[in-house]
């Protein structure tokens, strides 16, 4: 990798890295395992590695933005995340942050 | 599928303990999830060259656990500046203490070359050991003010930079503008300035007992010669001594005062005017009396033109060089109130 790739490539995940955890907060007003959760995002247009996702959904539950629950389905154990009234809350406000730079970012290019 | 089994198993190892179970369980049923989509996608169970290929896709074992924990470092940005400061300041005063402690020492023993290699090599343990120590310490107070902030004395707190206490006005005033083309000093020059100084005097200290070191081979020469120095060179010996460790004292002082980017006027001419001392001692002293005969009552009648063209050659000599540098002062003081008189205001 060149170091222009390298700088972009730096640029790119610290560009997505925030856009994710809004993408992940808004995918999960619906309730999702794991798996169907990265399917979800990728059919929208958003690939994710799974070991980014999976832990990233661990700490929005351990923050308090998502509750999880262990249930069965298909015959196997999974543990399904959704948003919590703290998460609902936060959201809202994320998405009018996003709004606002969407907006300024638009008008500055 | 016995690769996810081993392949959980790996990424289970790198896991804290209390939550392991609970992350393999949930990541198991997400990867078998997974598992059986691919399966019924191609109709058929994945080669062992596939399975691999699969989970080398999802990551190294060590790297997807670590993404499990918060992000670990031992001296985190609240402290790091602080850190910075401390270790630049520790092992500069460990360093020219220990340079200045053993120079003395070696001196006032009337020690020989080899005990002041044996000094500088040893300065790269001790900058590591010191080095070590300051970063342990910073790991502790990083750990102990992470997990129990409350128990970090307040002082202790302001010390490593409470972001809410400090003033504005109390922030350096501005640096000069760089010369077009002209390298920024660093800190690192600064510092290597500051060891090489004490390095010099230490060479300078050792010479008296080893003439060697100054004058090479030629030293054997003088000792089997009939000439000998008079006893002015050891005044102006010393006052080289004095200067240099007047020089490296100042650099010290500038160092660990921050003002090491733009030195001041007044060191810069210190320092020329220092550098007329010596010779002045020199010139001041009679004109025949820089080499003098070991045997003036045996020698005198055979050598004593001789001795009288060495002196005259060397007292015309430093007559020279004592010229070049009042020129060379004259010039740089001549441009330098041309600069301050050009940046009056209202010119």
């Amino acid at each position: 990798m060149t170091f222009n790739e390298n700088a972009f490539e730096n640029l790119r995940l610290e560009l997505r890295r925030g856009c994710l955890t809004l993408a992940v907060l808004a995918q999960l007003r619906e309730e999702y395992y794991g798996y169907t959760l990265c399917k979800a995002l990728a059919e929208r247009g958003l690939v994710i590695d799974e070991s980014t996702l999976y832990p990233l959904v661990r700490r929005l539950e351990t923050q308090g933005l998502l509750t999880s629950e262990w249930r069965e389905e298909e015959k196997r154990n999974k543990r399904f995340y959704r948003l919590s009234a703290d998460g609902e809350r936060i959201l809202g406000q994320l998405v009018e942050e996003w709004k606002s730079i969407n907006q300024s970012i638009q008008n500055i290019l | 599928m016995e690769l996810l089994d081993r392949y959980l198993e790996a990424v289970k190892k790198h896991l804290p303990w209390k939550r392991q179970d609970d992350i393999i369980a949930e990541l198991r049923a997400n990867l078998e999830a997974q598992l059986e989509d691919k399966q019924e996608a191609l109709g058929r169970p994945l080669t062992q060259g596939e399975s691999e290929d699969w989970l080398r896709q999802i990551g190294l074992p060590r790297q997807v656990a670590a993404r499990y924990q918060p992000q670990r470092y031992l001296i985190g940005p609240a402290i790091f500046g602080a850190y910075i400061h401390v270790l630049r300041t520790a092992l500069l005063w460990a360093g020219m203490i220990y340079i200045v402690a053993n120079v003395i020492q070696i001196a006032a023993t009337g020690g020989e070359a080899a005990q002041a290699s044996w000094v500088l090599l040893g300065v790269p343990g001790l900058l590591f050991t010191v080095a070590a120590w300051v970063t342990l310490v910073f790991i502790v107070l990083e750990a102990v003010g992470r997990q129990f902030p409350e128990k970090m004395p307040k002082e202790l707190q302001e010390l490593l930079g409470d972001s809410t206490k400090w003033s504005p006005a109390e922030l350096p005033a501005l640096e000069k503008a760089q010369a077009k083309g002209k390298r920024p000093r660093t800190y690192a020059m600064a510092v290597t300035e500051v060891v090489f100084g004490f390095l010099a005097t230490g060479w300078l200290l050792l010479i008296p007992q080893n003439p060697y070191l100054l004058m090479g081979p030629g030293a054997a020469y003088l000792e089997a010669s009939p000439f000998k120095l008079a006893p002015v060179w050891m005044t102006f010996f010393w006052s080289i001594v004095a200067l240099n460790l007047l020089q490296a004292v100042w650099r010290w002082i500038d160092l660990i005062r921050d003002r090491w980017q733009h030195p001041g006027v007044v060191r810069k001419v210190v320092f020329k005017l220092g550098g007329l001392v010596p010779l002045v001692i020199l010139l001041a002293a009679q004109p025949q009396a820089c080499v003098l005969l070991k045997h003036p009552e045996l020698d005198h009648e055979r050598l004593g033109a001789a001795l009288e063209q060495i002196n005259t050659a060397i007292h015309r000599g430093f007559q020279i060089i004592l010229a070049i540098v009042v020129l060379e002062l004259a010039w740089e003081a001549g441009n330098y109130f041309w600069k301050v008189y050009r940046m009056q205001p209202g010119e």
